[in-house]
């Protein structure tokens, strides 16, 4: 098994896109938004959590069951628009343009909706396979937010999951709206 | 689905210009062409090497012409108007979505948030915070209740003669015995130290800061040293590695990354290898001063003030301008227990399983330099050497172990109290100066990796006879004083 931690810098991009029979999931977004916890639940392959900034500098990749369905899952460094300025967004949209992820999930921080929308309709644009993942909903809920998921889904034509990843919630409704997305798309 | 997908509301000239040269490509791409298009209207370099090689040089030519065309169009840069129009989009798409249902209600993680950043009390709270989970947890049950336990009973009560007996018993040749037992072999010096030294008090340490970390805590901690950490020239951001190298010096070199500016990275790096005991160090010096306070005090105020002095003076010497800082402050949680378990687990996994060969390593190269004479040549002239700074002989080779790895040294300064080999001047001297000495190989070679040679030969160079010198200082002041 290989063996992913977050001081370990993906040493070539090459060499990891041998390609794998199984389907991809790509996780994208901003950073600090929970990406690494979220790919920690649906990989159950723990990396490293943290809440400061700088830590998800790698890429960090890991199988999961999404229903029936065995696909693999990348986690991306942090991105704030498919237009890159630094390296590490380099390095993300370089996973988009290379991988052919059957699902991309855009995961965002509920508290923040607004800001991070713009990366949402850029991939929409880009005709992605999305799903937006509201993800900190624990955190919305404390300081009073409430979202309306139904609504933002029907006004963007994509799944949107609210989920708290941090405490397993949404997760389970997050693998059933992918492997949905994967079998349409099939 | 994608029928009913929201179109991002971007000018008409611009929305034109974009179908006008999605019109002239022929490519598959993995992005759709009114994406690339975009891409290319914003200047991206990347993706305009990707069209011209997928779509050849004539049809790229057009392409090109028509993008210029089109940005002689646009009154602002037109990064700028594509980043207002998706503004305006996000906001229309998010009226009625996000609703704010109630004013912010306070419950006591808030109060206790904000309390842990404000000065009078953030310090007592750090103190707090240092004196449970370091001190108590670490120092005091990791490094002396387990280590006593796994190492003095488990280890040389049974396992070591044990050991000894077996190979006396089965391997004729005194060579290869003592690369397997006796004073230095892979099993009863390498597995030693690993499993019933420093295994036990990382382990306690990875806990701890895996609990501080979750609780978001740290960020907190940065926000209120960042004024201090102005005078040594780095930002509150700087608590963070500053911080990880109490854990493991050699990751916490890594994590100098997260700092903004190459200035910070030197002086968070020179000071990781300087001033920054690890937690294995850390631990086992911990556990030996703390029976004797005013030798703990005394050590830590030591290495407190090298640690300033020399980030003042890093600060004075190196070009460039202090860091502005800025740091979103995520609010203080209640560690998930799972989270923190596995983390820690996973941190001494892969700690365990990095420091285990250099163990055995160590043990090795110390037994070929035994064999070869080597290493009583080096340990009889760094004997020598600190009989300067005011210690015994045999302190030299912990200083040569520290070569290998900081807590090898470390712990073969336990082995010297153990010994009763060294008075409390003497004990104050070595942790000072050891806490001082040289980074290990892992750091070294990582110190190497990130700073580049020059600068981590430099740094070595640096080291080496400061720590000496400030050995010899304090033993000096020592003595003059009476104190210990």
């Amino acid at each position: 098994m290989r063996r992913f931690y977050f001081w370990q810098k993906e040493k070539s991009t090459k060499k990891n896109l041998r390609q794998s029979p199984l389907r991809k999931a790509v996780l994208v977004g901003n950073p600090n938004v929970g990406k690494s916890v979220v790919f920690n639940r649906l990989t159950g392959l723990y990396v490293t959590v943290s809440n400061y900034p700088g830590t998800t500098v790698e890429v960090a990749r890991g199988r999961g069951y999404f229903i029936q369905e065995e696909m693999e899952v990348v986690d991306t460094p942090g991105m704030y628009s498919l237009l890159p300025i630094t390296e590490e967004e380099k390095v993300a949209r370089q996973l988009l343009l290379q991988e052919q992820p059957s699902v991309v999930i855009h995961v965002v921080d509920a508290c923040n909706l607004e800001r991070m929308l713009s990366l949402t309709l850029q991939l929409i644009e880009a005709e992605m396979p999305l799903i937006l993942l509201i993800n900190m909903m624990d955190e919305a809920r404390r300081i009073g937010l409430r979202l309306d998921c139904d609504l933002l889904s029907q006004r963007l034509g994509i799944p949107v999951v609210a989920a708290a990843a941090v405490l397993n919630e949404g997760m389970a409704n997050l693998r059933k709206k992918v492997a949905e997305l994967v079998r349409t798309a099939a | 689905m994608s029928a009913q997908r929201p179109k991002i509301d971007y000018p008409l000239w611009l929305q034109q210009g974009a179908v006008k040269i999605t019109g002239l490509m022929r490519g598959h791409y993995a992005l759709s062409r009114y994406s690339i298009a975009m891409l290319l209207l914003q200047g991206d370099q990347d993706i305009a090497v990707l069209v011209r090689k997928k779509e050849g040089r004539d049809r790229w030519g057009l392409i090109d012409a028509t993008v210029e065309e089109v940005r002689s169009l646009s009154p602002k840069p037109i990064s700028y108007v594509v980043a207002v129009s998706r503004q305006k989009t996000g906001s229309k798409l998010i009226q009625d979505v996000v609703i704010k249902e109630r004013l912010r209600r306070e419950t006591w993680l808030d109060v206790l948030g904000e309390l842990t950043m404000r000065l009078p009390m953030g310090i007592p709270v750090l103190f707090l915070v240092l004196y449970f989970a370091l001190y108590r947890f670490v120092g005091v049950f990791g490094a002396g209740t387990v280590v006593d336990y796994i190492e003095g009973t488990i280890f040389q009560g049974y396992l070591n003669p044990w050991v000894n007996a077996l190979v006396r018993e089965y391997i004729p040749w005194p060579i290869i015995q003592d690369l397997l037992a006796h004073e230095y072999g892979i099993i009863t010096l390498g597995l030693r130290y690993a499993i019933a030294i420093i295994l036990p008090i990382v382990g306690c340490f990875f806990l701890v800061f895996s609990l501080i970390e979750d609780s978001g805590y740290l960020p907190r901690l940065a926000l209120l040293v960042d004024r201090l950490c102005k005078v040594i020239g780095l930002s509150g951001r700087a608590v963070i590695p500053l911080t990880l190298g109490l854990g493991c010096s050699s990751m916490a070199t890594l994590v100098t990354r997260t700092l903004e500016t190459k200035r910070e990275r030197v002086i968070a790096t020179l000071l990781l290898a300087l001033a920054v005991p690890c937690s294995a160090q850390l631990g086992v010096i911990l556990s030996l001063l703390s029976r004797k306070p005013l030798a703990l005090v005394i050590w830590i105020t030591f290495v407190l003030l090298i640690f300033l002095m020399v980030g003042y003076l890093a600060a004075q010497v190196l070009p460039g301008q202090s860091p502005t800082f800025y740091m979103e402050v995520p609010p203080l949680r209640i560690p998930q227990l799972g989270n923190v378990l596995t983390k820690t687990l996973t941190r001494v996994q892969w700690y365990f399983f990095e420091i285990m060969p250099m163990f055995v390593l160590s043990s090795v190269l110390i037994w070929l330099g035994k064999i070869t004479g080597l290493f009583d040549y080096a340990v009889s002239g760094l004997g020598r050497l600190v009989t300067f700074i005011g210690l015994p002989y045999e302190a030299g080779a912990m200083f040569l172990f520290g070569f290998f790895r900081r807590d090898y040294g470390a712990a073969g300064l336990y082995d010297l109290v153990a010994q009763e080999l060294l008075t409390t001047r003497q004990l104050v001297v070595a942790a000072a100066t050891l806490t001082l000495f040289v980074p290990c190989i892992a750091q070294f070679s990582i110190m190497m990796k990130e700073r580049g040679p020059v600068t981590a030969l430099a740094m070595a160079g640096f080291i080496f006879p400061f720590a000496f010198g400030a050995g010899f200082f304090l033993n000096i002041i020592l003595i003059a004083l009476g104190l210990v």
